[in-house]
């Protein structure tokens, strides 16, 4: 596990302008988990992986790994990255180009000071390690020969060599190719699971987020903007940036007429008709909100939906055919919204249209 | 609070960095202090007295300023435009054209460091003297002229002199630039309907402004400091520069360094100026971010038929600028009297004057003393730039500009400001140094530091942070990461800084000759000495040819190392991408 109480960190930019790269982050998770800091970049989620690595010096913040202080700031404490008992792979990989693949997973043994290895030892858990990592046979290959993807094997292998308390990953997968991303997505997932290590994960990308993820904390301007599970994140946003940067989203303007508590919905009155909505974020009657909806989420059809949908019709204006799904650009009046839609039913441009979606799927935001 | 912040001084990044601040600071500004102190005070004949402009006054009330001032700006201003012109062709031909050679050239250039200018400077002597140049003598007796075509001894054979000797730095300076620039830029100018004689101008050459001008700025500065050249050749034909005048000075009797460093504060001033502007040429190269090797084809142009000519031509010019003199030296070597190669020698040809320098006590010293001397200041200038290179990029980025200010400050002080400077120093402070070889080792070491960190410092850049973070994560103390990671990784950065600097000090002369004692010689020193005073032609080209052939040796060995390693990444490139 690991625990980050209320941490700071300012840098001077450019034109002495003091920017808040962190500004005030508590977050933890639990054994086993993974937990993946999301955001776009200078959002302050590396600054923050950096923190708890020991690379970077917070100003304030007090920061556990595994039941030890690694770092408190008001009792001046601060474990050095060689003492943090950490695996971590970088976004370069960071391999070693003068030593062999067996060496760059070697070195975490061969400086260890809380123990020492002898020969056999090292040799048995290098081996071990480029095995999970299904890199078995390259130990005498220099590193320099290696492709992207076996490289990015290596850096997970020398980061799990030493069975770490906690692994830190900087956007891991960000340098390969998108086929080879989705497949080492796949194994990343099984090996995490498997070894059962709290893992940190750094990326912009909000696929690998969805897919890789226990917990998600969505970062913006050095803070967190909303912490949950994938499907929380991905179906209740609580701002317009969440749901935003996760997935793509229509956002119809509107004014809250009421607010149900019991069912935790409310009313909303918009260009398209009364809205019945669910929200993340409390709303009271009277105030201007963002109804954010899905493009697959929102119903296309010829009929009116049934009873308990929001609907309201528009006329097909533009069509772009996907393969697995078509995508449609429908003018309804106040605004153009985007809806995705099998392929199964067509409809043409100029069509007009019913569009129904569910209010489940209806997120009032505080605009 | 107090306690807080005495632990955070005690770091021990924190203690290294404020020792290289210190020694790097005492190497660079104790010398410049003296200078500026003995320019400002009245020159007693026993050192400084009280403060007094007297020393400006004597220096520079009389009309022969004017005439140094005229003959050191045009030297270096010829020379910077000679030697950007040659060096320039060179560069386009090499980077530009298909011609071939191309890495020949480029080997070529590199070996014209190993050559002494010194030495140099005599064998143009030896080709163009109206006495007893053989290639005037040639053309006497060929066109039967009454009198000698050319003559070393003029402005323009100094400028030639010179020129001929730094031209592969200008090849080597614009080479990159030429070869960086997206061709892309330029075509799309054609495509947008330039004429190809409206893209150079308007495309081409704008893009190459900062690199042109950084370049002129650099060899204008080379030229302003340069002392080999103006001592032999314009000293005899009394075309006096400032450099000779600041050295002059120093051995009247009694030695007026009052004046001398009174001159040196215009020469220091002249170079500090250049380097100001050098400085902020070379900031604006980087501002032109277009000019990026990424995603580049390299397009050459087609010489079709012409394309050996070309090369045959570029081959020429080195033969003419470098190969000419250098095998003047060795044939003069192998004669005891005056031989002019194509005219004949009043002896036979013989090894005895090899024989003579070989068994010259004074030459066998010099060896020594040279060798240790460079041997100690490419030592130390390379550990010491690659703690503040590290330093200055890695533990303290904020404060690293301080350290690179540091290290690149004698980049304005020519040899001879450095030599006058040191000598002021150590004769006032109670450090016994003066005329011992650790004298020199001081002026040594200041004088490379700007190389040393250029070269440390690029090579640390290239190597990515991460690599050092991801073995400090990995549990390695700093200890272990400089000699497991950086060590290694640099290695090949820290062997060519030590050769390099190897290469140039043993050459080195500017600052030695205010430096040398009775008891030290270097090798500089006495191949002037012997040239001055009257050493036979044989044995001062044979001592001549004994220098030149092991720092060549060197040089090419270098430059052989450097080809294989190349080879052997490129190749494991393209083996990492047959296997990805």
């Amino acid at each position: 596990m690991f625990a980050i109480e209320n941490l700071r960190m300012t840098f001077v930019a450019p034109g002495n302008v003091v920017v808040n790269a962190v500004d005030g982050i508590s977050l933890g998770i639990g054994t086993g988990k993974l937990i993946t800091l999301l955001g776009p970049s200078g959002c302050g989620k590396t600054t923050t992986l950096r923190c708890l690595a020991g690379l970077e010096r917070p100003e304030s913040g007090k920061i556990v790994i595994a039941d030890q202080t690694v770092c408190d700031t008001e009792n001046g404490l601060f474990v050095p990255p060689s003492d943090r008992g950490i695996g971590m792979v970088f976004q370069s990989y960071a391999i070693w180009p003068h030593m062999t693949v067996f060496e760059n997973v070697a070195f975490p043994l061969r400086v260890a000071r809380d123990r020492k290895y002898s020969a056999n030892e090292i040799k048995e858990r290098v081996l071990r390690s480029l095995d999970m990592v299904r890199m078995s046979g390259y130990e005498t290959r220099p590193a320099t020969q290696l492709s992207g993807g076996q490289q990015q094997r290596l850096a997970f292998a020398r980061g799990l060599v030493r069975e770490p308390q906690i692994l830190l990953l900087d956007e891991p997968l960000s340098n390969l190719d998108a086929k080879l991303r989705e497949q080492m997505r796949v194994e990343l997932k099984q090996l995490q699971t498997r070894l059962g290590i709290t893992t940190v994960y750094v990326t912009h990308d909000q696929s690998e987020a969805l897919a890789l993820s226990d917990e998600i904390a969505v970062f913006n301007f050095g803070k967190i903007i909303q912490r949950g599970t994938p499907q929380e994140i991905y179906r209740q946003p609580k701002s317009q940036f969440v749901a935003d940067f996760i997935g793509s989203a229509n956002f119809i303007k509107g004014r809250v007429k009421d607010v149900q508590v019991a069912d935790h919905t409310t009313l909303v009155e918009t260009g398209h008709g009364l809205f019945r909505c669910i929200f993340g974020q409390a709303v009271t009657a009277g105030q201007d909100v963002l109804v954010s909806a899905r493009p697959e989420d929102l119903m296309l059809s010829d009929k009116p939906p049934g009873d308990g949908f929001n609907a309201f019709t528009g006329k097909i204006s533009h069509r772009v055919f996907l393969g697995e799904v078509v995508d449609y650009l429908v003018d309804a009046g106040d605004g153009e919204v985007r809806i995705r839609s099998k392929p199964e039913a067509e409809f043409q441009i100029g069509q007009v249209v019913h569009i129904g979606v569910s209010p489940q799927k209806c997120v009032a935001l505080p605009s | 609070m107090l306690a807080r912040a005495l632990a955070i001084f005690l770091r021990p990044r924190n203690l290294a960095l404020m020792a290289c601040v210190l020694i790097a600071g005492w190497l660079v500004f104790v010398p410049l202090a003296a200078l500026f102190y003995t320019a400002f005070t009245e020159d007693t004949g026993f050192g400084p007295g009280p403060a007094s402009l007297s020393n400006f006054v004597q220096a520079y009330s009389s009309w022969h300023i004017v005439r140094l001032f005229g003959n050191s700006l045009i030297f270096a201003a010829g020379t910077a435009v000679l030697t950007l012109v040659l060096g320039g062709l060179v560069a386009f031909v090499v980077e530009r054209t298909d011609a071939p050679l191309g890495p020949l050239f480029h080997s070529l250039a590199l070996l014209s460091f190993a050559i002494p200018g010194l030495l140099t400077s005599m064998a143009w002597i030896f080709l163009l003297s109206p006495n007893i140049g053989w290639v005037n003598a040639l053309m006497k007796e060929w066109f039967g002229l009454k009198e000698a075509p050319f003559s070393i001894y003029s402005m323009g054979g100094m400028i030639w002199a010179l020129s001929s000797h730094y031209f592969p730095l200008a090849y080597l300076a614009l080479g990159p630039a030429l070869r960086v620039l997206d061709v892309r830029l330029e075509e799309a100018a054609l495509v947008s309907g330039a004429r190809y004689w409206q893209v150079m101008p308007k495309i081409t050459l704008p893009l190459l402004r900062p690199a042109i001008l950084s370049t002129m700025l650099l060899l204008f500065m080379l030229g302003m400091s340069s002392y080999e050249v103006p001592r032999l050749i314009g000293r005899p034909a009394r075309i006096d520069v400032f450099t000779t005048e600041i050295q002059a000075a120093i051995q009247n009797a009694p030695p007026e360094f009052g004046i001398s460093s009174a001159l040196g504060m215009t020469l220091l001033l002249i170079c500090v100026v250049a380097v100001f502007f050098y400085r902020r040429a070379t900031r604006n190269a980087e501002a032109f971010a277009t000019i990026t090797g990424k995603g580049y084809m390299p397009t050459r142009i087609k010489l079709r038929k012409w394309r050996w000519p070309v090369a045959i031509a570029i081959m020429a010019l080195f033969f003419l600028a470098l190969g000419l003199p250098l095998l003047t030296l060795v044939w003069q070597s192998f004669f005891r009297n005056l031989a002019q190669p194509f005219i004949g020698s009043t002896s036979p040809a013989t090894w005895e004057n090899y024989e003579f320098i070989l068994r010259y006590p004074i030459f066998l010293d010099a060896v020594k003393t040279s060798v240790f001397l460079a041997a100690m200041s490419a030592t130390l200038v390379v550990v010491l730039t690659f703690v503040m290179a590290w330093i200055a990029l890695r533990a303290a980025p904020k404060s690293g500009w301080v350290l690179d200010s540091l290290a690149f400050t004698p980049i304005a002080m020519p040899h001879v400001i450095v030599g006058a400077a040191v000598l002021f120093a150590y004769l006032m402070l109670p450090i016994p140094v003066y005329n011992t070889v650790w004298i020199i080792l001081i002026a040594y070491v200041t004088l490379y530091l700007p190389y040393g960190m250029r070269f440390i410092s690029s090579g640390l850049t290239q190597i990515h942070k991460e690599l050092e973070e991801v073995a400090e994560v990995s549990g390695a103390r700093m200890r272990q990461i400089f000699l497991r990671i950086l060590l290694p990784l640099l290695a090949p950065v820290l062997l060519a800084a030590w050769i390099y600097i190897f290469v140039l000090a043993v050459r080195e002369l500017g600052a030695s000759v205010f430096l040398v004692g009775p008891g030290t010689h270097v090798l500089g020193t006495i191949s002037l000495t012997m040239w001055e005073e009257g050493g036979s032609y044989g044995a001062v080209s044979a001592l001549g040819v004994i220098q030149i052939i092991p720092l060549i040796m060197i040089v090419a060995g270098l430059r052989w190392l450097e080809l294989r390693v190349q080879r052997r990444s490129e190749a494991a490139a393209a083996k990492a991408q047959a296997v990805g």
